[in-house]
């Protein structure tokens, strides 16, 4: 079997991955409490679907060499509209929770809006966002508002099971793939590949670059939305400040998974692996009795870590195979 | 001048719009003694947004300076509570930085890492082990310290001094020294610069060591200016000296800004909080106006690169 | 590869139902009281980690841990997220711990949680900030709400005379317990003190640093201002310290609620006035006992007084264990205290 060489590197990334988080599995399976009930792993899928579904959308947009910063704040913004439009507006939260999707897609618009047709970097246009969203999430409840007492049938979407498994997970199952279909069979995300890879060569090669980066965003807006509105089912209330820091918990999901922060290389599955392996990594610690007491502040740093390790991991045999090729390079003396 | 640096001006434009304004609805804003103290409050920023400048001008990022900010204050603090000499403390806690700063290097340069995900990792590490280690847990400081045993005002000129005269010689260095044009040449083309002679990731290390070094001086700068250290300080001191030194005109792509417009747009952000007390706003509305800030700033610069076509 | 990917997951997930150690399932049948000669495990949770003020909080409950041979497990949010309490709650959960002792950062939010707690069997014992009565058995009161607002704005009105322009910094806009105390701040207030007026609200987000930067702007955009209310802890020292920078300590009065320790300096020289807080170590200590009892099935609803170890009887009002009222921190008594 010939494969190419960036293959073959996504190959290695992934597996690598993949036995880190069986090791982790194993490991705590024996040393944690409890660890391996149906509960708790229910539990570890639960409470990971928000900044799972953020770092399932934040991965094409990081493919195609963006980034956006702004989608934590986003959940918040969205939150806060669902709760005001469900408890003020008056409308069943299905209705709500529709528009709140089309309030999402609206704020990754504005992303979109400024990224591609005034050409502005990323990484400010999603810093500002990132303020101003969460600004308006402030504004609009005075900081103090909080929406609660959300009738059964929608608090089931947060805490319920279906067929045994969380009512959440059925939502991430589906949007995890429909994200790789779209990333790894349509034409969508070869686009973003391209653009990430080499953004001017896309543009010659006549890819509509600025539609393709637009659409990304705008998907990073509908599913924040959809995370708020989980958000909301499991935890019972809708505040300003929810979704707080989970853009980088995303980023961080991403990078592990193997994607590259300049674009070009990465994969879905690599991605939903780098968000299980944090999930199970904090979920772990706190049920192994020698880090319980500490684990909030291990798993962050264990997560830290691991990034660089992994990055370090890919970049090893890279740095081999320049050292082979520079040699082959080198000027043989006459 | 005015075309070449547009951006900078038109930043200044807003800025002196914006204290107009406060002159005209808010005059208290300039009464001397507070104005000084808000000034020196905010000097340590300006230092590492000086800083900050000079690593995304060599076309790479740093996220971790808040955290290293905190480690920083806390090893000055412990030095200091531990009865060392005053000038140990200080030199322990630039050093700190300067580790801190060496690490990122190291893996940026040296495993040719990218820089946001490098600093992305230290920053959480260090805020959590930090947490771990000092569990948030006040730094009693020894008499001698604060304001460096001078007299108030004298200390507070000396702080202000002291961000002031950072500013200037990094700008005359970036300016006028090979060194310093190697940093704007790395950050342009990091191949073509090579091709020309210099070592694109010997200067990124220097960039991340000197980057840390004077975080560690914006810690001190911190530190003598209350008797207490709070670990959790430094939070979000990233995002601020990113958004000061990117209002400021410094292009994320590489290559592209000065320190003064670092300086006005480092001025812009940092009124804007205070000029919101002064005129009464309810403090809910204190992010969203900062994010339009920053947006309309970028946005500027956008439609401009509309109209050239780019 | 998506195909075995799929399949080693499946394998992996397998692998562990099977093999999970130690303990009944916890789904299946509620977990009850401790059995007898069973270590009992007491989970602990404050707002947050690295505050000074749940750090003294630890003190007390690991020495009433000690006392009473039980396991302490010490876990709470290190980052901003509301959501993290839940989450924690939870993983204990299926962690089995006997009780769950816990400083509610979000009524709303966390009763959910520990109503499904308490359907497993786990007792719950709620302080420092309340849940829903409905979803802890006690709550350790140290000070309701409504007591603390009132005596934040009775001591501001005490040392103005009743009459000027005050100002108030809080952590956080959305920290759902600052916003209790103001709105009884605000209702005691117009009750009682409508001379004082409240000009200003500036949020610190729990940073000394950034309290010492509002209240220097606040003393300048106010010039008559009399007095800062600063209802969170790192704040006290921060405000302090711009009033004194300001030179205007003694002019600007400063009271809050803090820790003895860091606020140790201010009070001595004076720029403080009060600093308002309770035995912060005994809060621990009282509620781990508690958390024990109540496992172990001694402490029963309907009770009236409840003995906390070696710090003795506490009274009971209906599911409420009080503590006693605020305590006030002055110049006089400071040196008496070390946390």
């Amino acid at each position: 079997m010939d494969l190419s060489p960036k293959t073959r590197m996504l190959l290695r990334h992934e597996t690598v991955l993949l036995a880190v988080l069986l090791a982790e599995l194993i490991f705590f399976g024996v040393a944690g409490r409890n660890f391996g009930t149906p509960d708790n792993l229910a539990n570890i899928v639960r409470h990971s679907v928000e900044i799972g579904l953020l770092a399932l959308v934040m991965m094409p947009v990081v493919l195609a060499g963006g980034i956006d910063l702004s989608v934590g704040s986003t959940v918040g913004l969205c939150a806060v509209l669902f709760g005001k439009l469900w408890r003020d507006g008056g409308l069943p939260w299905e209705v709500a929770a529709v528009a709140t999707l089309g309030i999402g897609a609206t704020a990754g618009g504005v992303n979109a809006l400024l990224i591609t047709a005034l050409r502005l970097p990323p990484l400010i246009v999603t810093l500002g966002t990132y303020s101003l969203f969460r600004g308006l999430a402030e504004a609009i409840t005075h900081g103090t508002d909080a929406f609660t007492r959300f009738p059964p049938s929608f608090l089931f979407l947060g805490t319920g099971r279906i067929a045994g498994i969380p009512a959440q997970a059925w939502i991430f199952m589906l949007v995890a793939a429909a994200m790789w279909l779209l990333v790894h069979r349509t034409t969508f995300g070869r686009s973003w590949r391209a653009i990430g890879f080499a953004p001017e060569g896309a543009r010659y090669a006549g890819l509509p670059v600025g539609r393709r980066l637009a659409f990304a965003h705008m998907l990073a807006g509908i599913v924040a939305a959809l995370a708020a509105i989980t958000y909301t089912a499991r935890f019972g209330t809708a505040k300003a400040d929810a979704g707080t820091g989970y853009e980088l918990a995303a980023i961080t999901a991403v990078v592990l998974g193997g994607t590259s922060i300049f674009g070009g290389i990465g994969s879905v599955h690599g991605t939903l692996l780098g968000v299980a392996a944090i999930a199970v990594l904090g979920n772990g610690l706190s049920r192994v009795p020698a880090t319980m007491s500490s684990a909030g502040e291990l798993s962050g740093l264990l997560t830290g870590v691991l990034l660089v390790l992994a990055l370090a991991g890919g970049a090893v045999p890279k740095w081999f195979a320049e050292r082979r090729s520079r040699k082959a390079r080198a000027p043989v003396p006459p | 001048m005015l075309k070449r640096h547009f951006r900078e001006f038109s930043v200044l434009g807003v800025l002196l719009s914006v204290l107009a304004l406060l002159g005209v609805f808010a005059p208290d804003f300039f009464a001397p003694q507070p104005l000084l103290s808000r000034l020196t409050a905010a000097a340590p920023k300006l230092v590492v947004a000086c800083g900050i400048a000079m690593v995304i001008i060599s076309r790479q990022i740093d996220i971790s300076v808040g955290s290293l900010f905190a480690v920083c204050s806390v090893v000055c603090g412990l030095v200091a509570a531990a009865k060392m000499p005053l000038p140990l403390a200080i030199a322990s806690a630039i050093a700190a930085g300067a580790i801190g700063g060496a690490l990122n290097g190291a893996l940026v340069a040296g495993l040719r890492l990218p820089s946001i995900v490098v600093t992305l990792a230290t920053m959480v590490t260090l805020r959590e082990g930090l947490r771990l280690a000092q569990q948030g847990v006040f730094i009693d400081l020894p008499d001698g310290l604060q304001w460096i045993g001078l007299p108030m005002i004298g200390g507070q000129y000396l702080v202000c001094g002291i961000a002031l005269t950072v500013l200037a010689a990094m700008a005359a260095v970036m300016r006028h020294l090979a060194i310093g044009r190697a940093v704007y040449a790395v950050g342009s083309d990091a191949e073509a610069a090579r091709l020309a002679g210099i070592r694109p990731r010997l200067i990124t290390f220097v960039v991340f060591v000197l980057m840390g070094a004077l975080t560690g001086l914006a810690a001190v700068m911190n530190v003598v200016q209350s008797p207490q250290v709070d670990p959790n300080t430094g939070r979000m001191l990233e995002l601020e000296a990113i958004a000061a030194a990117v209002v400021g005109g410094v292009a994320v792509s590489g290559g592209r800004g000065n320190l003064g417009g670092v300086l006005v747009g480092f001025l812009l952000l940092a009124c804007i909080t205070p000029a919101l007390t002064y005129i009464g706003v309810k403090p809910y509305w204190d992010k969203a106006i900062q994010g339009a800030v920053i947006l309309l700033a970028v946005v500027a610069d956008g439609l401009r690169n509309r109209k050239n076509g780019r | 590869m998506f195909r075995s990917f799929a399949l080693f997951l499946c394998l992996g997930v397998a692998l562990l139902t099977g093999c999970s150690r130690s303990g009944p399932d916890t789904g299946a049948a509620p977990s009850g009281g401790a059995p007898a000669g069973k270590r009992l495990t007491i989970a602990f949770m404050p707002k947050s980690k690295g505050n000074g003020y749940f750090v003294s909080c630890k003190q007390g409950a690991d020495q009433a841990a000690k006392d009473l041979g039980a396991e302490l497990i010490f876990d709470g949010p290190v980052s901003p997220d509301p959501a993290k309490q839940n989450e924690i709650i939870e993983n204990w959960i299926t962690l089995g711990v006997d009780v769950i002792a816990v400083a509610c950062e979000n009524k709303d939010g966390i009763s959910t949680a520990l109503k499904r707690a308490k359907d497993k069997g786990i007792k719950i014992v709620t302080f420092d900030s309340d849940a829903e009565p409905a979803a802890r058995d006690f709550f350790v009161n140290q000070a309701t709400p409504e007591g603390i607002g009132n005596a934040l704005m009775d001591e501001a009105a005490r040392l103005c005379g009743g009459t000027g322009e005050f100002a108030i910094i809080t952590a956080s806009l959305t920290a759902q317990n600052m916003i209790e105390w103001q709105k009884f701040i605000e209702a005691r207030r117009m009750a009682k003190h409508p001379g004082m007026k409240m000009v200003a609200l500036r949020p610190c987000d729990d940073l000394k640093d950034k309290a010492q930067a509002e209240a220097t702007t606040l003393l300048g955009a106010y010039p008559d201002l009399k007095l800062l209310m600063n209802i969170c802890s790192p704040a006290v020292p921060g405000a302090a310290e711009a009033v004194k920078q300001a030179g205007k300590a003694g002019k600007v009065k400063v009271i809050g609620l803090g820790l003895p320790n860091e606020n140790r300096r201010y009070l001595k020289d004076g720029t403080t006035d009060t600093v308002i807080l309770w035995k912060t170590v005994d809060l621990g200590y009282l509620t781990v006992q508690a958390a024990a009892a109540l496992a172990k099935g001694e402490l029963k609803a309907g009770a009236t007084s409840f003995k906390g170890g070696k710090l003795g009887e506490f009274r009971i009002v209906g599911d409420n264990i009080l503590l006693g009222e605020p305590f006030k921190f002055t110049k006089e008594n400071i040196d008496q205290f070390d946390f």
